[in-house]
């Protein structure tokens, strides 16, 4: 009896390691932005000596860009393979092992190689490489996740549907020159197209479909990064060695270890020196911050949290979201129910102060956000709600201290939001809590959390018990809001129509008219435009945009620390 | 005996279908699957999960899915693990070492442990130690297997540091040499006494209580007349007669070796069953999942056999028909 009793608790315990761990929800790739460079610190760099990195779920050992899933794998890869293009500090596209050349009529994309890049067997990079990896992507028995990313390319539809031998818009010029042609044009081409090579002549007769289960990529994975595979021990760590012919220059570390650990015990590893560089579970941050080894750095994330209205529901057939629940049509009750929560305090009282209120759909760390003097801050003020609430006609009729609706029907407010953490239920009840200060009588659907599965698996099904719900996303570089916020996405969660907001994001990857236009600034105009507009509608309620910790040992310097992680690692040193 | 076994062995596919309806049921139940998790506008859309669904078969209704999947379990193939991307029976071969190595140096520590302290306080029981030794017992018993770990990798991996707080071998050491086994032996040895030492109790209690029944016996009473010393007695007739039923406890061990230690092999990150089989569930990897309790159920259903079969060998007085 003894086990199973506690299996269910630990398994909890578990679990808020894992949802801490992939809350942040974005994909981490190796892109960068605002340097935050703690490798100023006193003292000689050293050379040689081995770093540890930890991350606290263990990872599936998909070693390989064009097919890993989760964050867990691509903390190992990022040590050893790179992509022709990266994002750089201003979250813009910056050319990495390739420049790159757009056509007058944007559709032809030419990829120029460096020469001299080696992948870590010894064989130099060439354009075929490149051509491999879309390929293997737009290939028919392909079960990765990434056909997205090459679905521009004319002619991968066809190829994937088996219709087409090759990929028509694919064409290697020589070695180091592949031209791709685009469907149509895209202001946000370099960001979307897929850009990490895969080595062919490693791979060889490999088909699409056994790649992500061979030894290549298990067992011996190689790429083109400062790091090249020395050992793996499944689910465990993975050992990295200096890669002499690295394209930068011989990286400053012999070697780095990526290490998985429990979550619970990161503070302690981090104070004796077995962890050097982690991003720290935000509960413990406090600890972890005060250690005398540790250089604490706080990074500004793309993701962010929200409450979402429940609008309507998902139309299958036709493929559009329809907005035709009227609990939440009122704007008053939604900027009003914004009002009456304390962002400041939640994140205070909750996650350390890892956090910011944010008030449109962009964290402050994205070009394209819009200054806060131009948008409503929804800033803490209870009696605004309650004045907002009467003038809507949200009036206590019966005395029982809840309002009614303005048909004088009782008026109550189902709220969900996952369970996991240790604070998940803490969390939801300083919501309710404060719903319930202004006279709304909320409480949580079917009285209790759900876990990750459930919840996700509820919303998406339209379950009509949904009223709010707290959730999260995480974002790529390029602000381009489309796959969340456009009317036909399945993850319009909240199930918002509106035809001004679908024009106005399908504008904002659009040229600008006047080719002399700057293609940012038209689209910063644009999505101003659109940021006013859901700042003032309000389809959800902007929560927090997070904040990442990340705890690094002292003697290590140069660590280089982005909003989708950690960057720069051949300039990784120990400090003496 | 032979025919006892085959009968037994026969009364069990009955059993072994029932249950691998209830876990294939339950797996069905929990909501989502290894895809709900992946609603990530960047790198997967929703075409991709609606085709990735029916390409696994999760659209088919739920009879069709069960007979496809029992299909490959007979045939010793239970299918490929989405999360890993590779066929479950491999993913579960890689991890068998380690969890075995835990369970045996687990098993080890408490049998040893409980043949000391379960000799000593059947020899004096009602005396001081004999309490000192079930106080003891049954603390550990009450103590949450995750407490205990985090309280030991915190003296002695933290502060003390004399072993490695988690993982199951250490960086830079070549697999085969001498290193390598120390370094393994390391990593295993602080998840091994959490494991063992907390679980003497029903071992320690049953020597004890067998003891001292056995102490009242007419055999001993006749040693005693006879003049035989007092540690002979205890050393040689009574616990003799009284190991007998530990030994046969061996049996049910044998699904708690291979099950692995779900608790303890995730805090110390062990990759092992039980932090496999954790992951599996978190990640809604059905197959794996399925897998594991499968094989579990098997293995407790030989592990049944072996004890019965071995009562019968080590005690005459029982037989197997």
């Amino acid at each position: 009896m003894k086990k199973s009793a506690f299996w269910l608790l630990s398994l909890l315990l578990v679990m808020s390691v894992f949802l801490a761990a992939c809350s942040g929800g974005g994909e981490k790739a190796s892109t960068e932005k605002e340097p935050k460079d703690d490798g100023k610190a006193s003292g000689e760099v050293k050379e040689g000596g081995t770093v540890t990195f930890g991350y606290t779920q263990p990872f599936k050992g998909v070693l390989s860009y064009a097919y890993y899933e989760g964050e867990d794998d691509v903390n190992a890869l990022q040590f050893m393979h790179e992509g022709l293009v990266k994002t750089n500090d201003e979250l813009q596209p910056e050319p990495n092992l390739a420049d790159w050349e757009l056509s007058e009529d944007k559709t032809k994309l030419t990829f120029k190689l460096k020469q001299g890049v080696k992948w870590h067997d010894g064989e130099e990079l060439a354009a075929e490489d490149m051509e491999y990896a879309w390929y293997l992507i737009a290939d028919p028995t392909y079960e990765g996740a990434r056909f997205a990313n090459v679905a521009m390319i004319k002619g991968a539809q066809e190829y994937k549907d088996g219709k087409a031998d090759t990929i028509e818009g694919i064409k290697v010029i020589d070695d180091y020159t592949v031209e791709v042609t685009v469907t149509e044009p895209s202001v946000n081409l370099l960001d979307n197209i897929w850009s990490i090579p895969e080595p062919k002549h490693y791979y060889g007769d490999l088909t699409s479909k056994e790649i992500p289960d061979s030894d290549q990529v298990r067992k011996n994975p190689i790429g083109v990064g400062p790091f090249k595979v020395k050992n793996i021990v499944p689910g465990e760590m993975v050992e990295f060695e200096r890669f002499d012919d690295y394209w930068q220059g011989k990286p400053k570390l012999d070697g780095v270890v990526y290490k998985v650990i429990d979550g619970s015990l990161a503070q302690g590893l981090v104070q004796n020196g077995e962890i050097d560089v982690i991003e720290a579970p935000k509960d413990q941050w406090e600890a972890i911050k005060a250690l005398d080894n540790v250089n604490p750095v706080e990074a500004d994330a793309m993701s962010y949290s929200y409450i979402g209205f429940d609008w309507g529901h998902y139309d299958t057939k036709k493929g559009v979201v329809v907005s035709d629940n009227k609990k939440f049509q009122n704007k008053n009750l939604r900027h009003a129910m914004a009002h009456a929560i304390d962002r400041q305090a939640f994140i205070d009282g909750f996650a350390n102060g890892l956090g910011k209120p944010l008030n449109t759909p962009f964290p402050s760390v994205s070009w394209a956000k819009i200054d806060d003097s131009e948008i409503n801050q929804y800033e803490y003020d209870p009696e605004k709600a309650k004045k907002l609430l009467e003038e809507a006609g949200f009036v206590d009729k019966d005395g029982d201290g809840f309002r009614e609706d303005p048909e004088g029907k009782p008026f109550t407010i189902n709220f969900d939001a996952m369970a996991g953490a240790e604070t998940s239920e803490a969390r939801a009840q300083f919501i309710l809590q404060s719903w319930q200060e202004v006279g709304l009588n909320a409480k949580l659907n079917g009285g209790s959390l759900k876990d990750f599965n459930l919840f996700y698996d509820s919303i998406e099904a339209d379950d009509s018990s949904i009223e709010t719900f707290m959730g999260a996303w995480g974002l790529s570089p390029d602000p381009d809001p489309s796959g969340i916020w456009l009317s036909t996405d399945k993850w319009n969660m909240w199930r918002w129509y509106s035809e001004k907001s679908d024009e106005l994001i399908k504008k904002g990857v659009t040229f600008p008219e006047d080719a002399s236009k700057d293609v940012t600034e038209h689209r910063q105009e644009i999505y101003n435009e659109w940021q006013k507009l859901v700042n003032d509608e309000l389809p959800i309620i902007f929560f927090e945009q997070r904040i990442d910790p990340w705890a690094i040992n002292k003697r290590v310097g140069g660590v280089k620390i982005t909003p989708f992680g950690t960057d720069e690692f051949h300039k990784w040193h120990i400090v003496e | 005996m032979l025919q006892y076994t085959i009968r037994r062995l026969i009364g069990m596919i009955p059993i072994i279908f029932l249950i691998s309806v209830v876990v294939f049921t339950l797996a069905k139940l929990m909501p989502g699957d290894a895809l709900s998790g992946k609603i990530d506008p960047l790198n997967s859309d929703p075409e991709y999960i609606e085709e990735m669904r029916e390409k696994m078969g999760l659209n088919d209704p739920i009879p069709v899915q069960y007979v496809r999947w029992m299909g490959g379990v007979v045939q010793g193939d239970f299918g490929d693990s989405f999360v890993h991307k590779r066929p479950v029976m491999e993913l579960i071969g890689d991890r068998l070492p380690n969890t075995i190595i835990l369970g045996l140096s687990a098993l080890l520590i408490t049998y040893l442990l409980a043949f000391l302290m379960g000799r000593y306080s059947g020899r004096f029981a009602y005396s001081f130690g004999d309490y000192l030794v079930s106080g003891f017992n049954y603390l550990a018993l009450a103590i949450p297997s995750f407490v205990a770990a985090l309280v030991a990798i915190y003296v002695f991996a933290i502060n003390l540091g004399w072993v490695p707080a988690s993982g199951s071998i250490g960086s830079g050491v070549e697999a085969g040499t001498l290193e390598y086994y120390l370094s393994k032996a390391k990593h295993t040895v602080l998840p091994a006494i959490v494991l063992g030492a907390m679980a003497t109790a029903a071992y320690t209690q049953f020597l004890r209580n067998d003891m001292i029944e056995s102490s009242r016996k007419d055999y001993v009473r006749t040693a005693r007349a006879k003049g035989t010393k007092e540690s002979a007695i205890y050393n040689k007739h009574i616990l003799r007669n009284s190991i007998i039923p530990i030994v046969t406890l061996l049996g049910f061990d044998i699904a708690n070796l291979f099950g692995g230690a779900i608790i303890t092999e995730t805090i110390f990150t062990y990759p092992g069953i039980g932090y496999l089989f954790v992951e599996s569930v978190n990640a809604r990897d059905y197959s794996v999942m399925m897998a594991i309790a499968m094989m579990l159920t098997i293995l407790t259903l030989i592990g049944n056999l072996v004890a019965d079969l071995l009562y019968g060998l080590v005690d005459p007085r029982i037989r197997l028909s």
